[in-house]
């Protein structure tokens, strides 16, 4: 056998064994899932109260096979229920990341802004999204806005508080550089200070995104007779069809991982890599 | 006008424990237009922080900073920085670093005129194939040298580096240090770099400011690098002027780390056996002279008199024998005999610390050498050399000594200007450490010297010189090192004092006897001592060599250790010192010279020790007139018409020495 030959084999087999990864780690996964299943449908065996997968994909059939019916009202189909509640989280979402830039550029550039609001933001950030929703109805008496409010209130902490830290953790090279430049100060936000603190507004971003999608579930449930995924889960409730809730909790399962993956990428793709 | 002035610049630092840190202290600095000036000291010695302060970065906490004649405040593009890492925005290409730059800097041009600098200065650092590239992907040189371009592109007045090549490897590092020389000289930039790199500073600088070692640095030396411009690396090292620039900042940085490790070190006086302090520490130079130093350690005669703790410390100049000395990091010292004097009346920095001397530790053991190539003219004689130098006006022969007030240098000068050659007109003297003029004298950066044993041997030995004069024949019996003490250590450690005279005096005899003298080269030989063959180390007359390069035999220089009046301090032979110092304009003639003598010889420490040991044939031996080879005579009665009467001299100013009052003080 040549060495070239030797080679090529050598080559073949480095090959093979690189799709063998890629198929393993798609398979492992999809096995894992398979046996989870299994475990599911053996455990509904015993409760009669919680359906096995098979069951879940019998009852739901239809809601599967027509994601996009319209009866009017709230029967509608889980593409627009689920449509309902992204347009809300997009809403609510947008108005918490300009928010929460800008005050967080703010407190970051001014020392005692951030000494004083600091402390405050650390505990609003802490109540839970629900919380926010009896104060939200009192306030705004209307369900829409209401909604709106708490995917904002939620989402708008981890923006602020990042942006907040990445606006003071610029290096002082970056400030020094300006300062021997005597940027003006349009200059200095849009050249220096806004893509130096760029990664933080993104961890951000994809911290509040998670939470925004949250909240709205959480809302909706509260908020009866809206459009709405998670209006739509508690009138199954209500109605006793539990793998109608099954089936939406997947959607949301996945909507949610849709969403971070989604940020994630647009991360990559407006982020320079740096050093 | 002075372009910048640092005026008295101090700058403290708040400490996290409370308490403030006092970083920089008393900095006057003035820089001329064009001039390029190194900042050069240990890390932490605030050089980083200066440059800031003169950036406008960091202001001072008192004195202040100004840039033709405006201070400082705050930043500005007119003194623009080149930072130590690079300082590139990343998420900008090369183009668009240098243009956020010149678009906001250059405001009065036009937006096509803005580009065309841009464009300039691109090419102007050759990174036109990496223009619309991000930083990151450029190497450490190259964002180094968009660094650069984007710093001359705004044209600032003042241009400020901070350690900018600190990072690169040496072959990038001195490509661009070529690059940057280049582009300053062509567009008279003034800058001011902070660097740790000595060859850097000698090579980019026109004046090297050392710093320091903190808390409270200040400019411990500042030093012009007289060689002519454009410079390129390669050559610079071959000028005359090169290696003595770089011993001159390695020694300053050497001597800063020493005081530290000194003051880290816990300074304890052991009182023992009746004795104030036992625990010395003696300075000493690789010499033959350093014999009855190295001998009364060896052979145990310090121990014999009560010193139980003697350490030698080995200097490798006179200057760190000076400098520990009025540091008191040194309790006694081997010295060149005029040292005592020259440093009490003043001699170093116009501050006269009084130095004691109660012991002559040897006599005669120096020579003046030449190189070979003198040989071939046929020179042998003193006019023999004025006649080739009269031959030769246009070629600058330089003649190199260990210190101004060695008895080297004196003897050297007096013996150049009793034969006509005016020792600062006709030939240049140049303060080397000992044991680098061999290797000056071979590389041909001086033509002779004038030194203590080996050295002269050495050359003769090593076929590379020969001895055209020796001390035998200048002055026989010239005092040739002293064992040299602060007055005020005198005081406070009398009996101490009484004690290290006997010991070093009974090693001189120790080294004058013939029988010891293989012993004694031997251990001289010790790589700790000379760390040399002791076939360069001659003791005594008997040794005789033929040199090689003149083929004649004559005896070569060697040192007495002991006998007769040897040993003890002269009054007189202290005065003739003086003159000569004097004469050549190293120090003003003291009008209270009597005083000075008096202070400068312990001749009754001597005295007592001589006592003490039952020598008192020596205890009492007085030296008559001095006369030199030239039939000039010299006593102790009337020096200032003896200093009248020399022929060849410097202009010689007369003044008054303000001694501090000598106050024992309580041990």
């Amino acid at each position: 056998m040549t060495l070239a030959q030797k080679q090529t084999i050598q080559n073949r087999f480095k090959l093979k064994a690189k799709t063998w990864e890629r198929i393993d780690d798609i398979l492992t996964p999809i096995v894992t899932l398979f046996i989870l299943l299994a475990l599911w449908q053996l455990f509904s065996a015993f409760n009669q109260n919680l359906p096995g997968p098979i069951k879940v994909v019998q009852d739901t059939w239809k809601l599967i096979l027509y994601p996009f019916y319209d009866r009017g009202g709230t029967d509608k189909g889980l593409f627009w229920q689920v449509w309902a509640s992204l347009q809300r989280v997009l809403i609510g979402y947008s108005i918490a990341a300009v928010v929460g830039i800008t005050v967080g550029v703010i407190i970051g550039l001014n020392k005692r802004a951030y000494k004083g609001l600091d402390p405050i933001f650390q505990i609003l950030r802490t109540v839970p999204p629900l919380a926010w929703v009896p104060i939200a109805l009192a306030a705004l008496q209307q369900n829409q806005p209401a909604a709106l409010f708490v995917i904002f209130i939620t989402a708008v902490w981890p923006i602020l508080i990042n942006t907040a830290v990445g606006v003071k953790q610029i290096p002082q090279d970056y400030i020094n550089v300006s300062q021997v430049l005597q940027l003006p100060r349009g200059e200095f936000f849009f050249k220096v200070l806004f893509p130096a603190a760029l990664p933080y507004i993104f961890t951000g971003l994809r911290i509040a995104i998670g939470l925004a999608w949250l909240a709205i579930i959480a809302a909706e449930i509260v908020m009866s007779g809206i459009v709405g995924i998670g209006f739509f889960i508690w009138n199954a409730y209500q109605n006793g069809q539990v793998s109608e809730i099954i089936l939406a909790l997947v959607y949301i399962g996945l909507v949610g991982w849709g969403l971070d993956k989604l940020m994630a990428w647009l991360q990559n793709k407006i982020l320079p890599a740096q050093r | 006008m002075t372009f910048v002035t640092v005026d008295n610049v101090e700058k403290t630092f708040d400490l996290n424990g409370g308490g403030t840190y006092i970083a920089l202290k008393g900095i006057d600095l003035t820089i001329e237009e064009g001039e390029f000036i190194s900042l050069i000291g240990h890390s932490g010695c605030g050089k980083s922080t200066l440059l800031n302060m003169v950036a406008g970065l960091d202001l001072p906490t008192d004195g202040v900073v100004m840039l033709q004649g405006e201070q400082v405040l705050r930043p500005g593009p007119d003194r623009m920085v080149v930072f130590q890492n690079y300082s590139l925005l990343p998420w900008l290409t090369v183009r668009e670093n240098i243009r956020l730059a010149v678009k906001n800097v250059l405001k009065n041009l036009s937006k096509e005129e803005q580009d065309a600098v841009v464009e300039k200065h691109i090419d102007l650092v050759g990174l036109r194939h990496a223009a619309d590239k991000p930083p990151e992907q450029l190497s450490g040189g190259m964002k180094q040298r968009v660094a650069i371009a984007r710093a001359l592109a705004i044209r600032p007045k003042l241009l400020l580096l901070d350690e900018p090549f600190g990072a690169l490897d040496a072959l990038t590092r001195g490509n661009l240090q070529e690059q940057l020389m280049k582009i300053c000289e062509e567009n008279k930039v003034t800058a001011i770099m902070v660097t740790h790199d000595v060859d850097e500073a000698i090579l980019l600088s026109d004046r090297v400011v050392m710093l320091t070692n903190g808390p409270e640095s200040n400019i411990g030396q500042l030093m012009t690098v007289d060689i002519p411009r454009p410079r390129k690396r390669m050559e610079v090292v071959n000028h005359p002027n090169y290696y003595l620039y770089r011993s001159e900042i390695i020694y300053f940085l050497n001597q800063q780390k020493l005081v530290k490790k000194l003051r880290s070190r816990k300074q304890t006086v052991l009182a023992k056996h009746g004795l104030e302090k036992v625990n010395l520490e003696i300075g000493f130079l690789p010499l033959t002279a350093c014999a009855p130093i190295v001998i009364a350690k060896e052979k145990g005669f310090f121990a014999h008199h009560g010193l139980d703790e003697v350490n030698l410390v080995r200097e490798s100049s006179w200057r760190g024998i000076q400098d520990g000395i009025a540091g008191g990091y040194l309790d006694a010292a081997l010295m060149p005999a005029g040292m005592p004097v020259w440093m009490t009346v003043g001699g170093m920095d116009n501050k006269p610390i009084p130095v004691a001397t109660s012991l002559t530790l040897t006599r005669n053991g120096n020579a003046i050498a030449l190189d070979k190539r003198f040989a071939d003219q046929g020179i042998r004689t003193l006019s023999d050399l004025k006649r080739f130098l009269r031959e030769t006006p246009d070629k600058k022969h330089i003649f190199g000594v260990a210190h101004v007030a060695s008895s080297h240098n004196l003897l050297l000068r007096y013996w150049l200007a009793s034969g006509g050659i005016n020792p600062d007109k006709d030939v240049e003297i140049l303060a080397l450490p000992p044991a680098q003029m061999i290797a000056n004298l071979q590389s041909g950066t001086i033509d002779g010297y004038s030194i203590g044993e080996p050295w002269a041997t050495r050359a003769v030995v090593e076929e590379i010189g020969y001895e055209i004069a020796t001390d035998i024949e200048i002055w026989n019996g010239h005092p040739g090192k002293v064992l040299g003490v602060q007055e005020e250590w005198a005081l406070k450690y009398p009996n101490t004092h009484v004690a290290l005279v006997k010991a070093l005096l009974e090693a001189c005899q120790y080294c004058a006897d013939p029988a010891n003298h293989g012993e004694v080269r031997e251990i001289l030989a010790q790589s700790e001592y000379l760390a040399m063959d002791h076939e360069y180390i001659y003791l005594s007359d008997e040794q005789q060599a033929t040199c090689s390069v003149t083929n004649d035999s004559r005896q070569l220089s060697h040192h007495i250790f002991f006998g007769g009046s040897a040993n003890r301090p002269s009054r007189t032979e202290n005065l003739w010192l003086l003159t000569q110092l004097a004469r050549w304009g190293d120090v003003a003639f003291p009008r209270n010279w009597v005083e000075v003598l008096e202070r400068v010889c312990k001749v009754g420490v001597f005295s007592i020790a001589a006592r003490e040991l039952g020598l008192s044939e020596i205890a009492n031996y007085s030296r008559g007139t001095i006369e030199l080879f030239d039939g000039q005579k010299f006593t102790a009665d009337d020096p200032i018409s003896y200093l009248n009467h020399l022929e060849i001299k410097h202009d010689v100013y007369m003044a008054d020495v303000m001694l501090d009052v000598a106050m024992p003080k309580a041990a």
